[in-house]
This record gives C-alpha cells, sequence and structure tokens, in this order.
C-alpha cells in the first residue's frame, strides 16, 4: 500500500506506519527532549533572532529566578533566566526584545526560551527604564538643587558642545549676537545623535575641562525620546555632574526633560532660553549702567549742596556777629563821642574864658583901657611903691607911647575899686 | 590647568560694576569727605566709560575646536 494513502487514512494503524517508515526510531523520553533541545539550539546558531514580544505575569522566585510571558495576540512563550542576566527593569506591558535558546526542561517538560540578554523596545520601555534610572540617580544626590552652581553674569569664554548643521547652533549663534557682544566662543562639534553621540558628547565635555571657560553649554533641538537617549546615558549624566566649569544645557523640547539636563547647573528650555540664560541683555546692562552712575552724580550733587550749606552758615555767621560787635562799638563810640563833645565843648569854653582872661591880662590891652606902665631902666616893670626912690629915672608906657619921667614923691595909697 | 591665556585688553564687565557699586555705597552712606567724593566721582566716570565702550562691542567670536578625537573614526 502507498505511504500516502497510507498517511491520507484517518486512523492508521501505528504498526503498519512503523514498516513504511525507515528512517523512524523509537526514543526515550529524556532522548527525545535531549533531540528537540539540540535541534533548536543548531537553530540557534545558523541564524541568530531575538523573539520580540510583551510582558506579562513578571515574577522573580526565591530572588534569584526571573520568569514571564512573553506574548503577542496569538501566543506565547515563557521566558526564564537567573536574576543577574537581567539587565534591565522589566514590568508586566513592556515590549522587549529576548536574545536566547528555546528549550524544554527535561524535568518538567516545559517549553521555556531560556535569556542571555533582554532589551527594551519602543517608547514605553524607554521611559519605564529611564525613570528608573532617574530613581537611582536622584537617590545618589546627582539632581540635588544645593549641588547646582550659578552662571557668571558676565561671561567672557564659554564653550558650545552642540551640531554645527543643527538648527539649535544657528538659534543659539543667533540670539548671543541680538544680545551681547564680545563673547568668545568655542565650538565643540559633536554628534548629538545615534548610538555614538554619549561618548561623542562625552569627550569633548572632557577636552573642555581644561579651558578657561566660564560656562560650558550643550545643547541640541528637540526631538523624540529615542532620538534623544544619548543625554539619558548614565554616563554622561555623570560626566555632566562633574565637571568642574559650569554647565548650561538646553535639550529642545518641553515634555521630557533629559538627565543630562536634570543634572546640569542650569537647564535652558531651548537654545533660544540657552542663550538668554547664558548672557544678559545689553540693553538692560546699559540702563543700569546710567542709573548707577546717575545715582552717583546725585550723590555727588548732594554732597557738594550740603557743603555749600555749610559754607553759607559759615560765612552768615561771622557777619552776624561782625554786625553784633560793630553795633556794639558804634554804641561805645557814640556814648565816647558824646562824652567827648561835652569834654570838648567845655574845654574850649575854658579857653575862651582863658582866653578872654589873656586878653584882659595882655598889657597892651591895659595901655589900650588909659592905664600907664612904669619900667625901670631895664625895662622890668615897676608893680610897687616901695621899690621906687626918688629921683629914680623911669620910663612910663602910655597907649601911644612912652615918657622918661623921674620919682618926686612917695606916698602909700589903698587901691580904689573903679568903674571900669 | 589653563591652557588658554585670557585677552590682555578684555574688559572684566563684573568687576567693572562691582567697582561702580562699590562707589555708589560709599555715597549713600552719607560720606562728607568732599576731595574724596571728587575722586570717586571721577573713578566711576572712567569705569563707566570703559563699560560703555565694552556694552557697545557689536559680535561675538566663534571659533571651531578640533576635538582630541572624532567621532566615526
Amino acid at each position: 500500500m502507498p505511504t500516502k494513502d497510507l498517511l491520507n487514512r484517518q486512523h492508521p494503524n501505528p504498526a503498519q506506519l512503523c514498516a513504511f517508515l525507515p528512517s523512524m526510531r523509537v526514543l526515550s523520553v529524556s532522548d527525545f527532549v535531549s533531540l528537540v533541545n539540540e535541534t533548536l539550539k543548531a537553530l540557534s546558531e545558523a541564524d541568530v533572532f531575538a523573539v520580540e514580544g510583551e510582558v506579562s505575569q513578571y515574577r522573580v522566585s526565591q530572588g534569584q529566578w526571573v520568569s514571564f510571558d512573553l506574548k503577542d495576540d496569538q501566543a506565547l512563550v515563557n521566558v526564564f533566566l537567573p536574576v543577574w542576566k537581567l539587565g534591565v527593569p522589566l514590568e508586566d506591558g513592556m515590549k522587549v526584545r529576548v536574545y536566547g535558546l528555546g528549550r524544554v526542561y527535561p524535568k518538567y517538560g516545559k517549553f521555556s526560551l531560556s535569556a542571555e540578554k533582554i532589551e527594551l523596545v519602543g517608547e514605553g520601555a524607554l521611559r519605564k527604564a529611564l525613570a528608573a534610572l532617574r530613581l537611582r540617580l536622584e537617590k545618589e544626590g546627582l539632581f540635588d538643587p544645593s549641588r547646582k552652581r550659578v552662571l557668571p553674569r558676565f561671561p567672557a569664554r564659554v564653550a558650545l558642545i552642540a551640531s554645527r548643521e543643527s538648527a539649535a547652533y544657528g538659534d543659539i549663534i543667533r540670539i548671543l549676537d541680538e544680545r551681547w557682544g564680545g563673547l568668545d566662543i568655542d565650538l565643540y562639534h559633536v554628534l548629538v545623535q545615534g548610538v555614538r553621540a554619549a561618548e561623542d558628547v562625552m569627550s569633548a565635555l572632557r577636552q573642555a575641562q581644561d579651558g578657561a571657560y566660564d560656562v560650558i553649554v550643550i545643547t541640541r533641538g528637540g526631538g523624540s525620546l529615542e532620538e534623544l537617549m544619548p543625554f539619558n546615558d548614565e554616563a554622561l549624566v555623570r560626566a555632566v555632574r562633574a565637571s568642574r566649569i559650569p554647565t548650561l544645557i538646553a535639550i529642545g523640547h518641553e515634555r521630557d526633560i533629559t538627565l543630562a539636563e536634570e543634572a546640569a547647573d542650569v537647564r535652558g528650555s531651548t537654545p533660544t532660553d540657552c542663550a538668554r540664560l547664558l548672557v544678559p541683555d545689553r540693553r538692560d546692562v546699559i540702563y543700569e549702567l546710567a542709573s548707577l552712575t546717575g545715582g552717583i552724580e546725585r550723590s555727588l550733587q548732594q554732597q557738594l549742596d550740603a557743603w555749600r550749606d555749610i559754607l553759607d552758615r559759615a560765612v552768615l555767621a561771622p557777619g552776624a556777629w561782625v554786625t553784633g560787635r560793630i553795633a556794639q562799638a558804634d554804641a561805645l563810640v557814640s556814648a565816647a563821642s558824646a562824652a567827648m563833645d561835652a569834654w570838648f565843648r567845655s574845654l574850649q569854653e575854658t579857653l575862651r574864658a582863658h582866653t578872654r582872661l589873656f586878653a584882659t591880662l595882655d598889657p597892651s590891652a591895659v595901655l589900650k583901657r588909659g592905664y600907664a606902665i612904669l619900667r625901670d631902666a631895664g625895662g622890668k616893670p615897676l608893680t610897687s611903691v616901695a621899690r621906687l626912690r626918688i629921683g629914680q629915672q623911669a620910663t612910663v608906657a602910655l597907649k601911644d607911647g612912652d615918657a622918661g619921667v623921674a620919682v618926686t614923691r612917695l606916698g602909700k595909697q589903698t587901691i580904689q575899686p573903679t568903674m571900669l | 590647568m589653563s591652557t588658554v591665556k585670557k585677552e590682555s585688553k578684555e574688559v572684566d564687565v563684573a568687576k567693572g560694576f562691582q567697582e561702580l557699586e562699590d562707589i555708589a555705597g560709599w555715597f549713600e552712606r552719607g560720606e562728607t569727605d568732599l576731595e574724596k567724593g571728587l575722586e570717586k566721582f571721577e573713578r566711576a566716570m572712567q569705569v563707566a566709560d570703559v563699560l560703555k565702550k565694552r556694552l557697545a562691542a557689536a559680535e561675538n567670536r566663534v571659533k571651531d575646536i578640533k576635538k582630541k578625537y572624532e567621532a566615526g573614526s
């Protein structure tokens, strides 16, 4: 009977089958399982593949063994591995890619995918892993606000780590030129996307440590979570925190802040924002300068005014004193001159009186009145009879001349007051 | 350490502003030394002049740095 007919029949007789299937042999269960495992192993070595699916029923037993079901909408397979091989934090619902060997566990006859390596796939998985990493680094204090340094207000030299071809670079340069001038910018051109980006940025960061920069700026434009993953690289994040020069990082997007930004001293929300955080607007600074100098000018003016006040008072004060003194002196002088006047007047009066007296005593005036003056030969007035001798020669002066006379007689006489 | 020297004519804007703020503070304290006041005023105007010129600088200078190793090599 043809094999085909046999096989097509509903219930072939196994004994008859065996007679016609030459290569078939009888195996023990263990042998059978071994055969299956060998076959599967051969498959894996010949053609490298991984199985992608969703995690469910995730559990860890005895703290050592991880087990979960990897499934799609039609089938599932158990995945099994020791905890130490698990490189990523897993949760039910995550999409993962499992590299490993399918095998049947002899003891329980259970088929499992024995995993060598597990990778996260898709945004959800990325996010979850990121959250776990973030938590771990936060616990280490990498994002601690108290560790963040303040950027200098007027930076002079800046290292800019960015992609020369990116819009972010163009934006930041343009805004910097608008706001400020005279800044020295050293551009470190890097890849900002892809598997090499993290290492590239890190090497630029490392190199910039030796420069005399006031700030290191790292910036790129926005993108999907996967595109921005280099800035969530653990080694890069640690390098940012370890930088001896203050860092300003702006990865242009609003939804997810990358871990590098969280570790930086200052975070910019966009490259444009970055420029604003880096330098002040020169108009504001000019205004502040004018305000400062204006204040100083006013202060000096106040000082001058205060001094002028003091001087004025100093000038006025002696005037008042002097005026007082002058008034006093005036009074004194007035009193003095009044006194002097009176004295002078009395002096004048006395003088006049004396003059009158002298006038009356003047011999010529006496003569004029009709009296005579007797003088002796020497010209000496003879004023007493007692001095005279009879026969004495004398001169008599009268108002209009004189005459020589001789004394002929002497007699005593009292002067009779006459009416003058 | 640092391998790059700062240009000698580089104006330290922060220092200039600090000096002006210090002078303003001196005046605000109500100091009456007029001679010193005039001195400080002159100095303030000097510093302000230098700062004004510095602030008038229009451009920033960009220099490409050769990285010690390039990515992708």
